[in-house]
């Protein structure tokens, strides 16, 4: 007897691999994550979990190191995604340019996305080391500085030190993106307003802009929900320090539940950070008008 | 004549060989015992000496070693330990031995220090129960020891005309390093972690124990004793002498302060017996002129004392399936003059013999770096040993094993911060600290009952 599948059953079985790994590596990490932050546990005695009902939360919402580090994440993901967007549109607007040999140049800039976080971290803190560190050298070689920067050593060039670093990784992406969407804008357009009299600046703010907004707002999100998530950047490069000053929400909840060893702790400050993320997801979608097109079509 | 196998056939006799011969390839394929060291090569080393057992007594089984930094154990342990697959045996500093032991992971290992004579051997001022012993029963075998000291260029000290760093104090020291700063304009004069992280907790502490100060006593149940004024006096000293120091102490830990002093950008550090190993095989001038000693006395007390890694093997003991074969290991090793002597010359002088023998054996003494430094490396080898202590054993008070936890959160190197980075006042900062290791008693109350 032939077994024969409707296409509708079809569609779900191809379907099925992804639903299954979906459910496995998402939703179940999740839902133990959830449920960890109503219990006590300790990793060191796994077997032993009390319910402690909402006494993880309390404890991260009444910690001050908490809020402090919401608030460095706060400033840590806002001008990360800023500067990324903002660079990472200019660069791609460069690359459109139809030049001899620009397809190297659009390969050669993904090199710093491509290259693992762990390599260039361990890299900048050289670069960066204010005592034999590359960077100081040449600058006081070049006599633009008269003494050594203290680049990771003072909390707010340590924070922008960190800040660089993920601008400088991930604007290939923003590039990417940006790019595949201006090679999709008609050019007629583009004539068009040049036959109307616009100038560079008129057909970018009247044309790229409002052609560029949707995609943009993916990009923004996407950026901001990765960037705030962030965790071996900092760790690696400054480990939160120096004091707590580039500590981020990710760093909290990694030290809470390993350095610590209060897993629910951590877990509550890992729902936490996925609900703040959901509501300014939510409200940015929102407030940019995302997909409203679509609808009124 | 040809004949036709169809696919199913196939799949089928494919499925039932696979079947069969299962068995016979487990049989034949390597146990491995998996071991964890701290990085350098000291672990191989070693690894090999089980390995030279395993060959001889257990065919079929491999010990491999894995590096692991300290401050990563926690990490690896609990994600293994949730796994089910420990590694067979671990190397470890002492502050977290005891807190394994006391949280009820690790197997006794009484029998491998009676096997291997370990209460005999050990270096004079050492005892087995330094090295993880709670609550009367032996869960270490010692394996190495390294102590913090002072690590001074006689050439910057003679420039600047100071006497005998033997005889230093802590104002000697602070005036040493003044002098140094202003005799070699660019260098530091003194060095030491400061950033939040196991050496700034290291280097810290040594300054509080020699003022008198404890984290927790353990003759008074483990009371917290942080805040006293003691405390709070090491940390001021700390500030000042931050000011001979490179600004980015502050986020210094382990390998920042051998480069400064390898890289002759400082004139004087804390440190281990690495910094001596580097600069023999990087920087020859620097090793010439580098001499080490003991930790500058406090004025007041006179004390002085080296945060000692005070390092042993340990067992996990649920689901570990080497135990045996790793406890006969260990003693075939540890029992081989020729094994500890490799052992010790692995990364010289890092490695600090906890036995007379290993440390007295002809190898060792051949070793150019003890050739050339026979003064400094008998300290780091064995005359610092009585000045030895960590935050599993402040001021040799008794055994605590609420210390690792305090690594975990690098509270003592947090304080400094607060001080340093954030200029709040040192009596705030301690007294911030101090909560913090009230926290943990509370948390862990259940470890020292």
């Amino acid at each position: 007897m032939r077994l024969r599948l409707t296409d509708r059953q079809v569609g779900v079985l191809f379907m099925l691999p992804f639903l299954v790994a979906l459910l496995l590596f998402l939703v179940w990490p999740i839902a133990e994550a959830v449920r960890l932050s109503f219990v006590r546990y300790n990793p060191l005695r796994p077997e032993v979990q009390p319910f402690v009902g909402l006494d993880n939360y309390r404890f991260v919402l009444e910690d001050p190191l908490f809020w402090e580090s919401f608030h460095q994440a706060l400033i840590w993901t806002g001008w990360s995604t800023f500067f990324q967007a903002v660079i990472g549109v200019g660069l791609a607007l460069l690359l459109h340019q139809p030049l001899r040999g620009i397809n190297a140049f659009r390969g050669l800039l993904l090199f710093p996305y491509i290259v693992p976080t762990v390599v260039i971290a361990l890299n900048w803190r050289w670069l960066f080391n204010s005592e034999i560190g590359i960077v100081n050298h040449l600058l006081l070689q070049a006599g633009i500085i008269a003494e050594p920067v203290a680049w990771l050593s003072t909390p707010d060039m340590a924070m922008a030190s960190a800040i660089l670093l993920n601008v400088w990784k991930y604007t290939p992406f923003v590039v990417i993106v940006v790019l595949a969407r201006l090679q999709t804008i008609p050019t007629e357009l583009y004539d068009a307003a040049k036959v109307d009299g616009a100038g560079a600046l008129r057909r970018f703010r009247d044309i790229t802009l409002p052609q560029l907004a949707e995609v943009l707002a993916v990009v923004v999100v996407f950026r901001t929900i990765w960037t705030f998530n962030k965790f071996e950047e900092i760790f690696l490069l400054t480990r939160g320090g120096p004091g707590t000053s580039t500590y981020n929400l990710a760093l909290y909840a990694y030290d809470q539940s390993i350095a610590n060893l209060r897993m629910g702790v951590g877990a509550a400050a890992g729902v936490l950070m996925l609900l703040v993320l959901l509501v300014a997801s939510f409200l940015y979608i929102r407030l940019t008008g995302f997909g409203r097109e679509d609808r009124a079509a | 004549m040809a004949t036709l196998i169809s696919r199913r056939t196939a799949l089928g006799s494919t499925l039932a060989v696979t079947a069969l011969s299962a068995p016979s390839i487990a049989q034949t394929r390597d146990r491995v015992a998996r071991v964890w060291g701290e990085p350098g090569p000291y672990v191989g080393v070693f690894t090999n000496g089980l390995n030279e057992w395993a060959q001889r007594n257990a065919p079929g089984l491999r010990f491999e070693a894995e590096q692991i930094p300290w401050d990563q154990v926690y990490t690896k342990l609990a994600t293994d330990l949730a796994a089910r697959r420990p590694p067979a045996l671990i190397s470890v500093e002492s502050p977290i031995a005891y807190q394994l032991a006391a949280e009820g992971l690790l197997e006794p290992m009484d029998e491998v220090n009676r096997n291997i004579r370990a209460a005999e051997r050990l270096v004079a001022g050492f005892t087995v129960d330094d090295f993880g012993t709670w609550k009367g029963t032996q869960y270490a075998v010692p394996l190495h020891h390294q102590g913090c000291l002072l690590v001074v260029q006689s050439d910057a000290v003679q420039e600047a005309g100071l006497s005998d760093p033997a005889t230093w104090t802590w104002q000697d020291l602070l005036n040493g390093a003044r002098a140094i700063q202003q005799k070699r304009p660019g260098t530091a004069g003194y060095t030491m972690a400061l950033g939040r992280n196991l050496c700034g907790d290291y280097h810290v502490q040594q300054f509080i124990w020699a003022a008198g100060g404890l984290t927790w006593d353990p003759a008074r149940n483990f009371e917290t004793v942080f805040n006293s004024p003691a405390t709070i006096e090491a940390y001021e000293f700390i500030k000042e002498l931050y000011a001979t120091m490179p600004r980015s102490a502050v986020e210094f830990s382990f390998l920042q302060v051998v480069d400064q002093h390898v890289a002759g950008r400082t004139g004087m550090s804390a440190y281990w017996g690495r910094t001596m190993g580097r600069a023999a095989d990087e920087a020859q001038p620097i090793f010439r002129n580098m001499e080490y000693y003991l930790n500058p006395r406090h004025p007041g007390t006179g004390q002085s004392w080296s945060w000692t890694d005070i390092n042993g093997w340990i067992m996990p003991r649920r689901n570990n399936a080497f135990i045996r074969e790793s406890k006969e290991a260990i003693a075939h090793v540890m029992n081989s003059p020729e094994w500890m002597a490799r052992y010790t010359n692995s990364l010289f002088p890092n490695v600090g013999p906890v036995f007379k023998d290993t440390a007295s054996d002809a190898a060792v003494q051949r070793h150019p770096m003890y050739e050339a430094k026979r003064r400094s490396v008998e300290l780091i080898f064995s005359g610092y040993v009585p000045k030895a202590c960590n935050s599993g054993h402040e001021l040799k008070r008794g055994i605590n094993p609420l210390g690792g936890i305090g690594h975990g959160r690098n509270v003592w190197s947090q304080v400094a911060q607060r001080i340093l980075v954030n200029n709040e006042a040192p009596r705030a900062a301690v007294e911030w600290g101090h909560r913090q290791f009230e926290d943990i008693r509370r948390e862990n109350r259940r470890l020292i009952e």
